[in-house]
């Protein structure tokens, strides 16, 4: 018999607010969180922008003790994670069930600050460092202090799929509870800026304002789009079986009820192929939840201003939908939040599960040239009200998957 | 529910550059400990580990061999599938072949090799093989394109489990019916990083890995990939496919202890042994091997013994219980997939690998721990452990077909 999986929690670290009260304000009266760089000298190069969590004091959610050797993802991450609990109700000693577990996303994890270490070893010498100094330096290890400082006896698992990875993570814990080997999962995704991530966007030129000429602007779908816009932060869910969440009487946003994936970064595929793979993965997580096309109104897309990935998604979408394409609305936030790479997916589900709840769509601002080979059906500059029953969620990484969840209003 | 069973094996490890040489030396008891030669050590008080220095095939045609973490995993994969009859079967589904890689630091040692020969600062920038071979993703979609692999593809991250992780994250989706076979691996070699790590917080054994001796001092790091290929049983049946094992069930756990030591009674190691029991509807008592996590740290060996006994009760002391890092070192991300490669080679060979540098009796590890000579057994189901740093357990239980 499969389970049915709700969200009950949500935590959000964000470079639009802390909390996700303060996340969704924001977000819906089209406040940019994306700004000059602060936490890195980039006077060396082009783009100057990011999307960073500030004002975050680790210490009034997760106490004094301890702190002093995290990493600013693992405080992400371990804020976040508190602020699901307390949003679920399960803030306190007794009241997380007994073998809850962690699943998340994240692409490049700390592995800056493994990096940083590996400096560190060959300019000071290794006699030199500490035991504390590699305490939070590894890839996973936000995710192992979550599991150790929540006292989580369930599984912890770090997954890390590029772009999808909070998406693969989020459809791996809706897996885990579905077949009935979990009942609570914390799951979602943590990213952190460092000089390594935004090197490694850079170099590739992912970044918007990467080349001389372009304007540095996220601008999903745009014809004037040029490269995403970094950010960082953690959004987390509090992922419970339905049938424990109502005994407790827990709060219900939403439910999942699909999760597909398909693989379309194979260099030999072009354009046309990656379409096909991208609209089959969205096929696939329709046919996972057993929905019609009909019943689908909304899709919060992966949209991140990107020329060649936006493209892709934008021509999936209307492959996927078909005749539909005029009525299912498209939602990208990422003009006012940056491309969150692993933790995206999370990030997108955040917004789309508090638009169900409030029955409101955040407006897609910066919006000014549409792009013919991207026509969808986009949310306007201005926020839209509207009572959304089933969303899908769409994660794309160029060189790897394309992952979706499907989410679906439920009052109970 | 589909049951999954295991086609093809691949092995790099420091006594091997295949399943067969490393299975005989590992029969032979053959210690893979040597000088470390990727890096200098003379700063470090040990100077070991269990590099690999064999690879039977370079998947760069035109650049010798660099022993990253993907060139052992491409080898390792590659004398799966071709264990499994894969590489050139015509009748075949690329979308219904995914990937699953477990790794702890990715490709590290190209970015250390590049800052020793470049010393820099972060600001200058990285050249274009670190920028690509960064994120650890990078692993499985360079498989996936090198073997024209289209399924679901996906990287774990979860320190010395990530090979059994990996291995858990298949056998959900074929299970489900997703897809019909699955390359599964996990992949390390041993980064100074790493090294540094382990090193200064004193958990590196000076000489030679000894799980289970009295005078155990730690781990000895080690290089080398595992990989298997997990198909369903209706797959494998469709295509006459060799089968090895079948992957019965497995049992996830945190300790939600403490960051570096495990916790001392072994929670959550005795939860993930009984959770593959369960899942796998198997007893105690049906279990004939062990293959221990062991690392031969004083805590590990301690802990391990103590879940062992809770969870196997009376018959704790007779289950044969081998460590195969006391050869080969610990791979960490890949030693949990090396080590469910050897759990299926004990069930289709019959012989057990010895846990090797064995001397002195411990009270607090009296198990049978199979010293120092290999074994004759005819084995129906293995367990075999992975307690990763951070308390992060998951046990597997293979079986005979």
């Amino acid at each position: 018999m499969k389970k049915r999986v709700v969200i009950t929690g949500i935590g959000v670290i964000s470079p639009l607010g802390l909390g996700h009260q303060e996340f969704w304000n924001n977000l819906i009266q089209g406040k940019s969180g994306l700004s000059p760089i602060t936490s890195l000298d980039v006077s060396n190069y082009p783009c100057k922008k990011a999307g960073e969590v500030s004002g975050l004091r680790p210490a009034d959610y997760l106490g004094d003790k301890g702190l002093k050797y995290l990493t600013k993802g693992t405080k992400f991450l371990a804020c976040a994670t508190k602020l699901a609990l307390e949003d679920a109700g399960l803030n306190g000693n007794n009241n997380l069930p007994q073998h809850a577990g962690i699943v998340v996303g994240s692409a490049l994890g700390n592995y800056s600050q493994t990096t940083d270490y590996t400096y560190d070893i060959l300019r000071y010498g290794p006699e030199k460092l500490l035991p504390m100094d590699s305490y939070d330096v590894a890839l996973n290890s936000s995710i192992n202090f979550a599991s150790v400082f929540f006292k989580l006896k369930g599984p912890s698992r770090t997954v890390s799929s590029g772009f999808t990875s909070s998406t693969d993570a989020l459809g791996n814990a809706f897996n885990l509870i579905k077949s009935g080997r979990e009942t609570l999962l914390i799951s979602g995704g943590v990213e952190q800026i460092s000089l390594d991530s935004y090197l490694i966007f850079l170099m590739q030129r992912l970044l918007a304002g990467s080349q001389d000429s372009e304007p540095e602007i996220s601008t999903p779908f745009d014809r004037k789009r040029n490269g995403f816009i970094l950010s960082e932060g953690s959004y987390v869910f509090i992922l419970e079986e339905l049938e424990s969440a109502r005994l407790r009487g827990a709060k219900i946003y939403a439910e999942i009820t699909g999760y597909g994936t398909s693989y379309m970064g194979s260099r030999r595929y072009s354009i046309e192929e990656r379409v096909k793979k991208a609209a089959k993965a969205m096929a696939l997580t329709l046919e996972d939840a057993g929905l019609e096309k009909e019943s689908l109104e909304l899709i919060c897309a992966n949209g991140n201003s990107s020329k060649l990935v936006d493209l892709v998604e934008a021509r999936a979408i209307n492959a996927f939908l078909g005749e539909r394409s005029k009525e299912v609305m498209v939602s990208s936030i990422k003009s006012q939040s940056g491309e969150c790479y692993g933790a995206s997916g999370a990030m997108q589900m955040t917004s789309c599960v508090l638009a169900m709840h409030n029955s409101t769509i955040p407006p897609h601002t910066n919006y000014q040239k549409p792009d013919p080979e991207c026509e969808l059906n986009l949310v306007s500059q201005e926020k839209i009200e509207k009572n959304v029953k089933n969303a899908m969620v769409n994660s794309l990484d160029y060189t790897g998957n394309c992952s979706c969840l499907l989410l679906e209003k439920k009052s109970w | 529910m589909r049951r999954v069973v295991v086609t093809g094996l691949g092995l790099v490890t420091s006594v091997g550059a295949n399943v067969r040489e490393s299975w005989d030396a590992l029969l032979r008891g053959k210690d893979g400990t040597g000088e470390i030669t990727s890096f200098d050590t003379s700063m470090y008080k040990v100077h070991r580990a269990c590099e690999v220095k064999k690879l039977n095939s370079n998947c760069h045609p035109a650049g010798k061999n660099r022993y990253t973490v993907y060139e052992c995993l491409y080898a390792s994969t590659k004398e799966a599938l071709g264990d499994s009859g894969l590489i050139g079967y015509k009748d075949l589904d690329p979308e219904r072949i995914g990937i699953s890689v477990g790794t702890l630091a990715g490709e590290l040692t190209i970015f250390e090799s590049e800052l020793r020969d470049h010393p820099q600062r972060k600001s200058d920038g990285f050249s274009m093989d670190v920028v690509l071979s960064y994120p650890p993703m990078t692993l499985s979609t360079q498989l996936a394109e090198q073997f024209g692999i289209e399924g679901p593809n996906i990287i774990l991250i979860n320190a010395c489990s990530s090979g059994n992780h990996a291995l858990c994250w298949a056998f959900d989706i074929l299970q489900e019916g997703k897809v019909d076979i699955m390359v599964v691996g996990g992949s390390d070699v041993v980064p100074q990083t790493e090294f540094t790590h382990f090193h200064n917080l004193k958990a590196l054994a000076p000489e030679r890995c000894q799980p289970f001796d009295k005078n155990r001092q730690g781990l000895v790091v080690g290089a080398g990939a595992g990989v298997l290929i997990l198909e369903t049983l209706e797959s494998a049946k469709r295509r006459g496919a060799n089968i090895y094992a079948e992957m019965k069930g497995y049992g996830l756990s945190s300790d939600g202890y403490h960051m570096t030591a495990p916790h001392p009674q072994g929670e959550g190691a005795i939860r993930a042994m009984t959770l593959a029991l369960d899942s796998s509807e198997l007893s105690y008592r049906d279990i004939d091997y062990i293959s221990a996590h062991g690392t031969g740290t004083p805590l590990n060996d301690k802990m391990e013994t103590l879940a062992l006994k809770t969870v196997f009760q009376d018959k704790a002391q007779d289950i044969p219980c081998s460590s195969v890092k006391s050869m080969i070192g610990h791979t960490m991300g890949a030693a949990s997939a090396i080590e469910s490669v050897v759990c299926c080679l004990v069930i289709k060979k019959g012989a057990i690998p010895p846990t090797i540098n064995y001397e002195t009796k411990d009270p607090e590890c009296d198990i049978d721990c199979v010293p120092n000579q290999a074994r004759e057994l005819e084995v129906d189901f293995a367990l075999n452990n992975s307690f990763a740093f951070g308390g992060n357990n998951a046990s597997i239980i293979f079986g005979r077909v």
